[in-house]
């Protein structure tokens, strides 16, 4: 396909149905990596050892769940070290699976071998791109945190609603802020696969984002507004739904439910990021 | 353009939904009550409660707040009986105000900071008493021939004997007139000011409580200590700059206004300690409940906390009442203080408690405000009512009021009484058990305050253990029972200060002697209990086989194959760990899918569970309606030969990690 030929309807919807798959499977085999040291831990405290297993941890009033917190401490404590390790690292294999991606939704009739290869191209250039965002979200972060921190004086004579929202508004709009960088570091990411081929860099991808978010403002910090919202939309469901089983019960049928409750709001948070890459992908192809 | 505007009205659409959502998660499980059982309906073999106490010290105090100094000027007249079956030849004031005069008193000293809040004094405060004379005397001040420090410790002044001029027979009475003078320090606990805000507690000259034999339950202001005294009326005059709001124990008598002061004059019958608030920021809301008028007293800007408390006092005090004998004073004033007061937050006097939480402490699914708010009012009881001394036996106040709170909020919240949303619910009971169970062995729960080596050891036996000890009770010997006993307990002693002998004598009663060895052992003697199962085992069972002789000669046996269908002698050995004897139930699944339920009294150290059937056993479980809570690890009290596996942890697992990539990602 060239940048001219738009494909159709049809070509754009399974591509992008594959593109959610691809990345759901990813997610789901990392989670089940990083899961796993923390499912040791409580193996390990024995306190799945009964006859009705781990439901006695979901108890009403959590009594079991607090004793598994007291007595699994310091395994459970270092079962998190490896597991936030984990994370980092499932953060940063999962670059490929985006790239892949977004590959799909540029190009769909490239063969997967061609995708995975240039993913692995791209990977340098994702992780630096990566490196740059978190950079500039941590000191987004750090500004919002220190001027919370410099109003405080000026606040210790307002009333206590004031002295406790003002800094976790500021540190709210410093989120916000890292998040429309992270829209940035999005079409970023879509120009480098789109100028794939032309050799495109890090700096040179950025500054082209940059260029498009000057150009079409609305369009980028608007644009993921509802893969964000769809986001919280279907894990609210999810837990909605799950709070209305009872999981004490042990019975695998709310086991099954459970589980195709959480896993269609996972699927229903990566349709909507899909869209957005999609838009991403556009919104850098139109930028001159 | 048209694409903006689809993204703005999806996600505009999502967020509306998500904020419904949200809310539900937060608030509907959060505070729907669920009564998890009913209260029981009164017994007809109740104690006839008292109409009052034997009063032995009253009190009339005409105080003025100069609050612009943080002063307060007062005049007192103590009307004092001779209870005791000895002459007095002194009386022992305690002056807990000195214990933030400075650094060195027995409640500041400790490089570790002061008391239950870890606070240091910024501002020091002080009472200097001015004049103490006999009414009606020669005029002589008593005072300067007091002792200059606490017995035995020169830096502290919290506990001064004075001699008397006269023997006092038993029987005779002595009024007294004081002069003394508060320098308020800054909020130090329950004591002083921060900003306008005042808080007066421990504030003035007190009788330390005369005991039947003569003596004087007399001790220097620990920082792990709370109080002890007698019975007595309050009349109490409040004279504050006009626009301070006031709160204080017993009933508003009068007001009036002049010169830019408001004069409040208070009565309180039958208490045993009198404190008092003013602030100019003060809001107001009252209400009558169950025959109190019960008055808030908030900071701007926290009605939402205001609501909370009374509508936690709205359950919580009929509650109580059917419990443990009706409040029988006229009023309840509950006092919020401003967040940065918090410290003056949580604590009990009689007839007016202090609450506290910051102005969100209602949103999410926390229950902190009636967590506070039902374990003050509780303190009307085992404190208020039934007055202890909370020095040497604190677990008789704090203990059992932490068992009537989390028993309380239980029936009102069921299972989430700490906390209930997003499908996780925290009781009261689970709360007490982690954090007994963590530091139940450490020292034994039945000890003066002061000899507690720290006041965390002090919070998780004293509260919290105290609280599982008769929950395990409760659960074992029946809740009706348990409360029944307690409400023999707190109706026979009302009014009095009963100790751990006139607690067990009401259990011997109403329990038997097993339960009071348990409650013994539990209090006294740092018992504990671990049940737990290593192995099942399992065999096939055929004829003997072998060479047998007999009547008719010897004979042999050959081993014949299993019987068909197979019988299975099944076994697993029940272990108890610990002196702690309480009856326990054994729960045993076989491979059929069928139960059985064993009883074990407890006894001995082992218990072997035998069974032959044609099912094989796969699992046990020791003590399944999870009744003992005192079991030190409830980890060992299972065994299933299917083994380990975690289907609900593995898809929670999956799914939080995939949110966190989600969330963290790319």
């Amino acid at each position: 396909m060239n940048e001219d030929n738009s494909p159709s309807q049809l070509t754009r919807l399974s591509t992008a149905a594959a593109a959610g798959v691809l990345l759901w499977i990813s997610r789901t085999l990392l989670g089940l990596l990083i899961g796993y040291p923390i499912l040791l831990a409580i193996r390990a405290s024995a306190m799945g050892a009964g006859p009705e297993r781990d439901a006695v941890l979901f108890q009403p009033g959590s009594l079991l769940l607090l004793e598994l917190l007291r007595l699994g401490a310091p395994w459970l404590a270092s079962a998190l070290r490896v597991a936030l390790l984990l994370s980092l690292l499932s953060a940063v294999i999962e670059l490929i699976p985006l790239a892949v991606a977004l590959d799909l939704l540029w190009l769909p009739g490239r063969p997967l071998r061609e995708r995975v290869e240039n993913a692995l191209r791209f990977f340098l250039r994702f992780l630096a791109l990566g490196a740059i965002a978190l950079l500039v979200q941590a000191a987004l972060l750090l500004a919002a945190s220190l001027l919370g921190a410099a109003l405080k004086p000026a606040l210790s004579s307002s009333d206590e609603r004031l002295q406790n929202i003002a800094p976790l508004a500021l540190i709210g709009l410093g989120l916000l802020a890292c998040g429309w960088f992270g829209c940035v570091l999005d079409i970023a990411r879509a120009t480098l696969v789109r100028r794939g081929r032309r050799e495109c860099g890090a700096r040179a991808a950025l500054a082209h984002a940059l260029l498009c978010l000057r150009q079409r403002p609305f369009s980028v910090l608007i644009g993921a507004y509802p893969s964000v919202a769809g986001s919280a939309l279907g894990y609210l469901s999810a837990a909605w739904l799950v709070t209305r089983l009872d999981p004490a019960t042990h019975s695998s049928g709310v086991i099954a439910l459970c589980f195709g409750g959480h896993q269609l709001a996972v699927l229903f948070a990566i349709a909507w990021r899909v869209r957005w890459l999609a838009a991403a992908l556009d919104l850098s192809r139109s930028t001159r | 353009m048209r694409r903006i505007t689809l993204d703005l009205l999806i996600g505009a659409v999502f967020s509306a939904l998500s904020g419904l959502l949200l809310r539900a998660l937060l608030l509907s499980t959060g505070a729907t009550p669920s009564p998890s059982r009913r209260l029981e309906k009164p017994e007809p073999a109740w104690p006839a409660l008292a109409a009052g106490a034997t009063k032995v010290a009253s009190y009339e105090i005409d105080a003025r707040l100069d609050a612009d100094v943080h002063r307060i000027t007062a005049k007192e007249t103590i009307h004092f009986i001779n209870r005791s079956t000895a002459v007095l030849n002194e009386l022992w004031f305690h002056l807990y105000l000195n214990a933030f005069k400075n650094d060195k008193t027995l409640f500041l000293r400790s490089p570790f900071g002061a008391g239950r809040s870890g606070d240091k004094a910024h501002e020091y405060g002080y009472v200097d008493v001015k004049k103490l004379t006999v009414v009606a005397g020669d005029g002589e001040d008593l005072w300067a021939k007091r002792d200059r420090h606490s017995p035995d410790d020169p830096e502290d002044e919290t506990d001064l004997r004075v001699p008397l001029p006269r023997p006092l027979e038993p029987g005779q009475t002595l009024d007294l007139e004081l002069e003394f003078e508060d320098q308020l320090p800054e909020l130090v606990e329950r004591s002083g000011f921060i900003g306008s805000f005042h808080f007066m507690g421990q504030w003035f000259p007190k009788l330390a409580r005369l005991l039947p034999g003569g003596a004087f339950a007399h001790f220097a202001f620990h920082p792990q200590s709370e109080f002890y005294a007698d019975f007595g009326d309050y009349d109490v005059s409040l004279d504050v700059p006009s626009g301070f709001q006031v709160g204080a124990t017993g009933s508003r008598m009068r007001e009036s206004q002049a010169k830019g002061r408001t004069r409040l004059d208070y009565h309180a019958e039958n208490v045993h300690d009198f404190a008092w608030t003013a602030w100019d920021h003060f809001e107001a809301r009252s209400e009558r409940i169950a025959g109190t008028q019960v008055t808030v007293l908030y900071p701007p800007h926290q009605q939402e906390n205001a609501q909370a408390e009374l509508a936690s006092v709205r359950f919580a005090l009929p509650h109580f009442n059917a419990l443990y004998g009706a409040y029988p004073y006229p009023t309840l004033t509950l006092v919020h203080p401003p967040e940065a007061a918090a410290n003056a937050g949580g604590m009990e006097y009689p007839t007016l408690i202090t609450t506290g939480g910051p102005w969100f402490s209602t949103f999410g699914g926390g229950h902190f405000i009636d967590v506070v708010t039902t374990h003050e009012l509780g303190h009307q009881w085992f404190y208020g009512l039934l007055a202890s001394n909370e020095h040497t036996e604190p677990f008789l106040d704090e203990g059992f009021n932490s068992y009537a709170e989390a028993e309380a909020l239980e029936a009102h919240y069921g299972s989430g009484s700490v906390f209930a949303a997003f499908g996780l619910s925290v009781s009261s009971t689970a709360l007490n058990r982690l954090i007994s169970a963590a530091r139940g062995q450490d020292e034994k729960i039945n000890q003066g305050a002061a000899e507690f080596a720290t006041f965390r050891s002090l919070g998780a036996l004293v509260y919290s253990r105290t609280a599982i000890v008769l929950g395990t009770l409760a659960r074992v010997y029946g809740s009706q029972r348990i409360n029944h006993a307690l409400g023999v307990y707190t109706r026979k002693f009302r009014f009095q200060h009963p100790t751990t002998a006139d607690f067990l004598g009401v259990m011997q009663s109403e329990l038997g002697d097993s339960a009071v060895t348990a409650l013994t052992q539990a209090f006294s003697e740092r018992a504990s209990v671990d049940y737990l199962v290593r192995e099942i085992s399992n065999a096939p069972i055929s004829a003997a086989a072998g060479v047998f002789d007999g009547p008719t000669g010897r004979q042999q046996k050959k081993p014949e194959q299993p019987h068909q269908p197979a019988q299975y002698a099944s076994r697993v050995v029940v272990y108890r760990h610990g002196t702690l004897q309480l009856p326990v139930e054994i729960a045993l699944g076989f491979e059929d899918g069928t139960n059985q339920l064993r009883h074990w009294d407890g006894s001995g150290s082992t218990f072997n569970v035998d069974n032959v059937g044609p099912s094989q056993l796969v699992s046990v479980n020791v003590d399944p309606e999870q009744r003992i809570l005192l079991d030190d690890d409830r980890s060992n009290n299972w065994l299933s030969t299917q083994g380990s596996s975690l289907p609900l942890c593995r898809e929670r697992m999956l799914y939080a990690a995939q949110l966190l990539l989600g969330a963290f990602g790319p």
